[in-house]
């Protein structure tokens, strides 16, 4: 169960039709002791400013996909991560004691389902995740497929399944 | 020896090991000295500038050392070093 409050869920899909059809990404915080995220950190998509050869950690179908693409293109049908926001969002997290609550990205033509690329690559996470002793983050996806009635779902994906987790919006 | 744990994508390149082990005084030392034993494993944590690049993050411990020093940050014996590439994702395929 995640909770957003109307500002945030709005931003969110302000954020998502602002890089249309580019996919945008970030974070949402809140409160480790509920389920209420109280904070959005917007996190830059780089997709489009890596080298070919930074693509590696997407698997051959995807690779193949995001090849035929120009770098531009490539950012519609995936995200990556600024490494340097995410950390600086951390950062303001535990400074504010705030904990991740979920990742945030938008599909601008495909359902609010996560992709296999997405449970793939937060699998992958997820090992990492145990070791640094984060805490388990949900996957909340804006889909812009229909354009004038964007969908918000949240998914908690584990041993490579996606299960759907309530999201009201506040 | 510092232990550092490798994540799936540049596996290939340690034979498959999820960690190896390393020495160095510096995070930038311990990349230096991995690169020996597994050469080109520098150029896919550092960009042609050297610095870490843009999507990945490097934990000493539990802590990124982004907010530490960076590279210069000192390392020791014990220690762990986990190279973490920052979510990423795709449309529906």
């Amino acid at each position: 169960m995640l909770s957003i409050p109307t500002a945030i869920w709005e931003d969110m899909i302000a954020h998502a039709r602002s890089l249309d059809p580019n996919e945008c990404c970030g974070m949402l915080a809140g409160r480790a002791d509920d389920n209420d995220v109280t904070k959005q950190y917007r996190i830059t998509n780089i997709l489009a400013t890596l080298h070919e050869t930074e693509l590696a950690r997407f698997d051959q179908a995807k690779l193949a996909d995001l090849q035929q693409l120009s770098p531009e293109e490539r950012a519609d049908i995936a995200f990556q991560m600024d490494a340097h926001e995410l950390s600086q969002a951390q950062k303001d997290m535990r400074h504010h004691g705030l904990t991740l609550k979920a990742f945030y990205h938008s599909h601008t033509f495909s359902p609010a389902r996560p992709s296999n690329t997405d449970i793939k690559i937060a699998m992958e996470f997820e090992s990492y995740r145990a070791i640094l002793n984060l805490p388990q983050p949900l996957h909340v996806i804006i889909s812009l497929e229909k354009k004038a009635h964007p969908v918000i779902l949240a998914w908690r994906i584990h041993d490579s399944q996606a299960t759907e987790v309530s999201v009201e919006r506040r | 020896m510092i232990t550092i744990r490798i994540p799936t994508p540049l596996r290939p390149m340690t034979g498959g090991k999820s960690e190896i082990e390393g020495k160095g005084n510096s995070i930038g030392e311990l990349i230096e000295q991995l690169n020996i034993a597994h050469p080109g494993l520098k150029d896919r944590i550092c960009d042609e500038r050297g610095e870490i690049r843009r999507f990945i993050n490097i934990y000493l411990n539990e802590e990124d050392i982004r907010f530490l020093t960076g590279k210069d940050t000192p390392v020791k014996d014990g220690d762990a070093v986990s190279i973490v590439p920052a979510i990423a994702g795709g449309s529906h395929d």
